[in-house]
């Protein structure tokens, strides 16, 4: 559906994107991970036609995008909220867009509406806050309504009522089978609504996978107190597991909790806190990403 | 093409500034016009001469005509809107094609609308005074016809000059200064060196001669609009290709 071979784009001496493969599957929602500066964008508006880039190529169902014939009606793409005349209304902004993809006026209101605009669209888009440009953006891409869906960050300058409706939205449109392909820069905000991930740092690929498997491999630890202490970890590491001790006199283990408890009970050794200690997905995605920025 | 078209004239309608543009054009004209026929001794009012003057006030929609121009392909890379443009024609030469029909034919309009202007004050100031109005007069009516071309080909040059400078202000300053003071500096150091003939393909020589007024020094009218749109054919292809190939981030 949105495929991208090899794509390497360099400004100057910033190799923002390197040698980046990945494919998006149709009728999935994908999530587009990096830190900032990791080249999201930059794909993006590769895979847009917007940048040329230097090897490599991009397609988007099956032809590069400029091959697209009415591409509006192909694929809707939301870049940056910032990307529209001050001066110009919501609803007066979706016209021009309208106008020139061939699209009828009354689909200009049903878009305000699904992204709950209309009562803002008469005003300058000047007065508009983040989230709101945000909604006016995406319902710019909805106009032709695309099967194909390229957002970037569009959960940016949102409040956790509004990443919720974004999160609903683009759950729907999933549902009635659309491919989606989301960026974000916290994983977090994406785990709950993605089927996939494809993460990418200084502009390679770092991880493709399903979400379920990156949560899974958010590899849990145990973390154990006894008021034997010194003798458990005598035992834990004689069953070739790692042991550390923690200030506060606790243990952490890499031995999952089953085979702790065995160990114990057969040893006789008494357990006063048997817990696990999960790592979330930042740090997992940090982990990924080698935990600094590209900038 | 015709959507894309639609789509650029309903972009210079929902912003303030087109308000700003028919402002000035009402205002200027009919300021000009009055101090024309105010300024006029009575005698002259009926010349041949004196009407052709009331008609070239229409020139300043030539002045106007190159702001939209460059306005129109600039505002699009200041404000970013560039990236919905491009995403809806990926084909960037059908955008730029667009806002030159457009541009051209809102230029038409801008330099109609001082024209009736001219006609609303100038004809019955000049029939309350006694004058006979000439303005259906061949020689007048060409020069209408000359005026509104001209304003085309302003509009078109200031398309093509913001395709190939495409910042919004440097685009403006530049051309301005170029206009009163870069030509005026060229035309100098050819007469310096004598190849005086050199300065009527000059690109705002060639639009001077262009509106059908003549001037020292300037090809006369045919060969100006020629020369005008070699220039204009020259900067678009140039512009064009910049907008092609630009990394649009
Ligand atoms: N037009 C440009 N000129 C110069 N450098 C650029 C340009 N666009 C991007 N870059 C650089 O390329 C790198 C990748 O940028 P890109 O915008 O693709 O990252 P990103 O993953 O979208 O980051 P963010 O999360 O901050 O949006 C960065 O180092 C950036 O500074
Ligand atoms: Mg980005």
């Amino acid at each position: 559906m949105i495929e991208v071979e090899e794509l390497s784009k360099r400004f100057g001496k910033t190799q923002a994107v390197a040698g980046l493969s990945f494919r998006v599957e149709p009728g999935t929602i994908t999530g587009f991970l990096g830190p900032n500066g990791a080249g999201k964008s930059t794909t993006l508006r590769s895979v847009l036609g917007l940048v040329h880039p230097d090897a490599g190529h991009a397609t988007v169902l099956g032809v590069p995008y400029r091959e697209l014939d009415r591409p509006l009606h192909r694929v809707g793409a939301v870049l940056e909220a910032s990307e529209v005349h001050p001066g110009r209304s919501g609803r007066n902004h979706l016209r021009v867009q309208a106008a020139a993809a061939g699209v009828l006026r009354s689909r200009v209101e049903e878009v305000l509406a699904l992204v709950e605009l209309s009562a803002a669209a008469k005003r300058r888009v000047k007065g508009y806050s983040l989230g709101m440009r945000q909604r006016l953006g995406l319902a710019t891409a909805l106009l032709g309504d695309p099967e194909v869906l390229v957002l970037d960050e569009p959960a940016n300058g949102l409040d956790p009522a509004g990443i919720r409706w974004l999160r609903d939205l683009l759950r729907s449109l999933a549902a009635e089978g659309r491919t989606i392909l989301v960026s974000s820069h916290v994983l977090a905000e994406v785990a709950q609504t993605v089927d996939r991930v494809v993460i990418i740092h200084r502009g390679k690929l770092v991880q493709q996978a399903t979400i379920a498997e990156v949560i899974a491999s958010a590899q849990g630890s145990t973390r154990i107190r006894s008021p034997q202490a010194e003798r458990l970890r005598e035992l834990l590491a004689a069953a070739g597991a790692a042991v550390t001790a923690t200030g506060d006199g606790a243990l952490i283990s890499d031995a999952p909790p089953e085979r702790v408890g065995e160990l114990s009970a057969a040893n006789g050794v008494v357990l006063h806190e048997l817990t696990i200690e999960r790592a979330t997905l930042e740090e997992v995605f940090l982990e990924l990403t080698g935990g600094e920025t590209t900038e | 093409m015709t959507a894309l078209a639609r789509s650029e004239w309903l972009k210079i309608r929902t912003v303030r500034s087109w308000w700003a543009y028919l402002a000035v054009i009402l205002l200027l004209s009919a300021i000009a016009v009055a101090g024309e026929i105010g300024s006029a001794e009575a005698a002259n009012r009926s010349e041949h001469g004196f009407q052709l003057g009331l008609v070239d006030t229409v020139g300043l929609a030539a002045l106007l005509a190159i702001i939209l121009g460059i306005t129109i392909v600039t505002a699009e890379f200041r404000h970013g809107t560039i990236t919905p443009a491009f995403l809806v024609a990926p084909r960037r030469e059908r955008v730029i094609a667009a806002k030159a029909v457009v541009g051209a034919a809102v230029a038409l309009g801008f330099a109609l609308l001082a024209l009736l202007v001219v006609v609303a004050i100038g004809v019955p100031w000049l029939e309350l005074v006694g004058a006979e109005v000439r303005l259906t007069d061949g020689e007048i009516l060409t020069r209408v016809a000359q005026t509104l071309l001209s304003a085309v080909l302003w509009a078109l040059m200031g398309v093509a000059i913001g395709a190939v400078v495409q910042s919004q202000v440097a685009a403006l300053v530049g051309t301005l200064l170029w206009i009163f003071l870069g030509e005026a500096l060229i035309v100098g150091v050819l007469g310096l060196v004598d190849a005086d003939g050199a300065s009527a393909y000059l690109p705002f020589r060639a639009l001077d001669a262009a509106d059908g007024t003549g001037g020292e020094g300037l090809h006369s009218y045919w060969p100006g609009v020629a020369v005008s749109l070699g220039w204009i054919a020259l900067l678009g292809a140039l512009g064009t290709e910049r907008a092609r190939r630009r990394d649009i981030t």
